[in-house]
């Protein structure tokens, strides 16, 4: 309990009152833009709540199911502490580990606050530039490009999910806006689970989180909310206080595995043999709903013969490592439940068969009758909440652009398809195989890459590969706001703004909250927004070239805000302006708290399908059957999950973060570690044909045997990147409604020795 | 009361004190102390959210030269004014539970006061209201009524002339059905 301590024989009687100096900075109004240095040092004072606060809204960006509606405290233009909105009943005045380190961060002393350039790409030899000598050196190389090219098809945007403020899809437009580009399209994270859910359902969508309450029994299945959606357990808790039964499935002892009544391991990705086994035992004892697969549901009977034909109970189990009594006993439980619920993980798609994976969860629940039920269905995600104007997103192209001649639609799950009614179109990318893309693809080749809401060599797969193909680029420019691994292999970071230094407006995809994100405090140093550059780039190049980009001129973030708000907006959420937002988030009015509560279901037969035709055009199966797993490449499986201490690279690189994880680990199995001659503490090496990873080892049974377990985190003082181990080989699933299939990450495979 | 049943180990409670105070890198008033594999059967899955215990006969009070530490009559928070210390360092040296922290930059003795100025404000500690799963909450011992809540449960060491406030709600551990091998 009681940490060591270091005798300390100095005694010093402090010659100051701190509280007086920092008085004076307040009257003198110097407190805005004194560095971060002092402030940090006589910040600990006892918290004035005389003299009042400004209040502002903000909301957290990043991509995560929480979403979380936060409410800032401003004095003198400085933001000093943020609180959890009270008045959301789902983030309910509380943050994370993540959001609470957001002081911290807007004020880190490591944030980057001008553009730099790096003399020489990869060597740390960063210089500042001004925003004038970075947008000329750009704009002169997007033109030059046009010039030898034709076109600009030989400059590429990767972009994700770094902040998914909606006017940050000002981003594509600035693409858009600049002429016909190249896109890295598709997701990295849950496109397998999203075409299994439109296959099955017609669209991804889930309850009302909220209504977990009313839930008798509780499946999370390849998911880990007490980690990626804290807000969501207390539902739970409250389900299981009245009475339900919460049960993990998971190949890792979670942290929600531990608050489980039952802690079901199965073997990884072996999710659907179960699903199956579960279906079958279900059919043999008549215990499906027979009005849903009768009255709603189209294919069910060849369903059941494909089960009666091609499952048992006693081969799932021999597949799934789960006991025939216990998936009997599950399938019973489940099924009985009035209503039973499943939260379908991401982590269970993120595999060769991972949407098979998703397909035969969904049918459980189909067959049970669970969908439509409040307190029921498959949860994975929606996008409900997510009609605004796009207004950022949608620019034209510049007169006389040449593009692609194929017929690439952009697609993305977040938008409307953009199809490109004009002859030319974007030429579009699998953004999970950027490293292949970059090295192979010619006529024109990607010479210049812009980088946005998205850390490529911190989160994209076979960072050797990566490394290769950086080289053939002809200029990387970043946004980023710290001097993460991508911006270390780029040529210009441009300083963003954190989301207190601009307006936009938040949604989540998984509650139904609608926030306002106000400007808070002032861009800090010369940070800008994604949206500011664009308009500051648009200034430049129609200054070199006039007429080149059409993005409109708008600094003023606030503007392109209002823009996005629209009728059905309104409406939803039962709010007459954004202004309305400013006291607080606010709630869809939901008919009911559950998805496809009407089963009327978007599929072509307007029924959940249990034979979609629709996957057998996209090459799988018309029922939820059987896929067979990645075969190991290697002895131990390699599972790289999220780390609780950070969203991706984000937030594990502050100081304040680093008090509570101060460095990575590997866990490791004790059976395995004493065959491998490793005790708790010692150095391994993690290596397999992708690259290597040295990292201290953890002993723990929280994994099986043949398992290794490592979280995926950026630590800005250890060489530390797991994605020296992750390929990029495919998930079944992801082109329907993404554009590219999604990645295997966990079907990874490696072996350790001690270092 | 800490309730290590409802507690995730999300660390919202360490970090939401941090975002209030912006202590210097390196001081940590309230942190989680994983339970040992041989209190709780899984590593790294239950913990004690830990910051100074607010004692009924605080050490910290007792030996402090210049009364930096308050006890409140009003309610028991024990009030640490870092302005008056003068880093004689036996608050650090003499609470068994590590609550004073050693702030080696400023030169002073820190320690976690209950967010005193928010309570008076009528508002929840920072930690209290920051935590995510309701796991952290003030309870008032003279009529708090629950029989699973323990003085010492576990893990957290016993000192009894000092009579901590703090009580705890002990965690669950699952029942498993856990398949051998992955392959």
């Amino acid at each position: 309990m009681k940490k060591e301590l270091k005798k300390n024989a100095n005694t010093a009687v402090c010659p100051f009152s701190r509280r007086g100096f920092l008085k004076g900075m307040v009257a003198t109004g110097v407190l805005a833009s004194i560095p971060a240095g002092i402030l940090r040092a006589n910040a600990w004072e006892r918290i004035h709540y005389e003299g009042k606060y400004d209040i502002f809204r903000n909301a957290c960006p990043r991509n995560c199911y929480d979403t979380c509606s936060i409410k800032s405290y401003v004095r003198n233009g400085v933001l000093d502490f943020i609180e959890g909105a009270q008045e959301s009943t789902f983030t309910d005045g509380a943050l994370c580990v993540k959001g609470y380190a957001y002081p911290r961060r807007v004020y880190s002393p490591d944030r980057i606050k001008y553009p730099m350039k790096q003399v020489g790409r990869g060597t740390g030899n960063w210089k500042r530039i001004s925003w004038d000598e970075a947008l000329t050196e750009i704009s002169e190389k997007i033109l030059e490009i046009k010039k030898k090219d034709g076109s600009l098809l030989g400059m590429a945007l990767d972009k994700y999910s770094g902040n998914f403020g909606i006017t940050h899809y000002g981003v594509e437009g600035m693409m858009s806006s600049l002429g016909y580009t190249s896109r890295f399209v598709g997701t990295p994270c849950w496109p397998a689970g999203i075409d299994a859910q439109n296959f099955d359902m017609g669209n991804m969508w889930c309850n009302d989180p909220e209504d977990f309450v009313k839930a008798k029994y509780i499946i999370v299945w390849g998911g880990n909310p007490a980690w990626n959606s804290v807000h969501t357990m207390k539902f739970i808790y409250e389900a299981q206080e009245r009475g339900a039964k919460l049960v993990v499935i998971d190949p890792l002892l979670t942290q929600t595995a531990a608050k489980a009544d039952l802690y079901v391991r199965v073997k990884t990705s072996q999710d659907g043999v179960l699903a199956l086994g579960m279906a079958r035992h279900i059919v043999d004892k008549k215990l499906y709903n027979k009005e849903f697969v009768e009255k709603y549901s189209k294919g069910f009977v060849d369903f059941v013969s494909y089960l009666k034909e091609k499952v048992s109970v006693e081969w799932a189990a021999e597949q799934s490592g789960v006991p025939a009594e216990l998936i009997r006993q599950l399938a019973e439980e489940y099924a009985k439940a009035e209503p039973g619920t499943i939260w379908a993980g991401y982590g269970l798609q993120r595999h060769m068969n991972g949407g098979a994976n998703v397909r035969a969860i969904d049918a459980l629940a189909a067959m049970t009758g669970n969908i439509g039920k409040e307190g029921g269905g498959v949860r994975y995600g929606h996008l409900q909440t997510w009609g605004f104007n796009y207004n950022a997103m949608v620019q034209k192209q510049p007169e006389g652009s040449v593009g692609y001649l194929g017929k690439d639609k952009i697609k993305s799950e977040f938008t409307e398809e953009q199809e490109g009614k004009a002859k030319y179109s974007d030429r579009t990318i699998n953004i999970n195989k950027i490293a292949e893309s970059i090295l192979n693809i010619d006529e024109p080749p990607i010479r210049l890459l812009w980088v946005a809401c998205k850390n490529p060599f911190g989160q994209d797969f076979d960072r050797p590969k990566l490394l290769k193909a950086f080289k053939k680029l002809e200029m990387v420019v970043v946004v980023d706001q710290f001097f993460n691994e991508t911006v270390q292999n780029a040529d210009i970071v441009l300083p963003s703004t954190t989301l207190f230094e601009e307006y936009t407006v938040n949604v989540s995809y998984w509650h139904y909250w609608l926030s306002i994100n106000e400007k808070a405090i002032p861009e800090q140093y010369e940070a800008r927004s994604d949206l500011q550059i664009a308009a500051m780039l648009s200034t430049k190049m129609n200054e070199l070239e006039s007429g080149s980009c059409t993005f409109p001129q708008i600094m003023d973030t606030k503007v392109w805000m209002e823009k996005e708000f629209n009728e059905g907006i309104y409406k939803y959420f039962g709010i007459k302006s954004w202004q309305d937002l400013r006291s607080g988030p606010k709630k869809a009015k939901l008919a009911s708290s559950a998805s496809w509560h009407e089963k009327k279901f978007a599929t072509p037969s307007g029924k959940y399908e249990f034979s979609s035709d629709l996957a057998a055009d996209y090459g799988h199966t018309k029922l939820p059957e059987y896929k067979v797993r990645r075969k190991a490449y290697d002895k131990f499986r390699v599972l790289t999950p999220h780390t609780q201490f950070g969203l991706h690279s984000q937030f594990v690189n502050i100081d304040y973060m680093e008090d509570f994880n101060k460095e990575p680990f590997v866990y490791i199995n004790p059976l395995a570690a004493k065959v491998k001659n490793i005790a708790d503490g010692d150095m391994v090496k993690v290596f397999n044909k992708v690259g290597n990873v040295t990292v201290k080892a953890k002993l723990t049974d929280n994994v099986a045997e043949d398992v290794i377990l490592m979280y995926e985190a950026w630590f800005r003082k250890a060489d530390f990147n797991v994605q020296n181990l992750v390929d990029d080989e495919s998930s079944d699933m992801g082109s329907y409604k993404t554009g590219a299939p999604g990645v295997a990450i966990h079907d990874q495979f490696a072996d350790i020795v001690k270092a | 009361m800490v309730n290590s049943k409802k507690c995730v180990g999300c660390y919202s409670c360490a970090q939401a004190c941090k975002n209030q105070y912006h202590q210097e890198p390196g001081v940590v008033w309230r942190d989680l102390t994983p339970i040992a594999t041989k209190h709780y059967p899984h590593r790294e899955r239950a913990f004690y959210s830990l910051a100074c215990n607010h004692c009924d006969q605080p050490v910290c009070a007792e030996v402090c030269p210049v009364q930096a530490h308050v006890k409140r009559e009003k309610d028991g928070i024990v009030v640490h004014s870092a302005e008056k210390c003068i880093y004689c360092h036996a608050c650090i040296d003499e609470c068994p539970y590590g609550a004073a922290k050693d702030n080696v930059v400023l030169k002073r003795a820190e320690k976690c006061s209950m967010c005193v100025e928010r309570v008076d404000a009528g508002l929840k500690p920072a930690c209290v209201l920051g935590c995510p799963t309701k796991a952290l909450t003030i309870v008032d011992l003279a009529t708090l009524d629950n029989p699973k809540a323990e003085q010492y449960p576990p893990g957290f060491d016993k000192h009894e002339a000092l009579n901590p406030s703090t009580r705890f709600i002990r965690p669950m551990a699952p029942k498993l059905a856990l398949a051998n091998k992955d392959s």
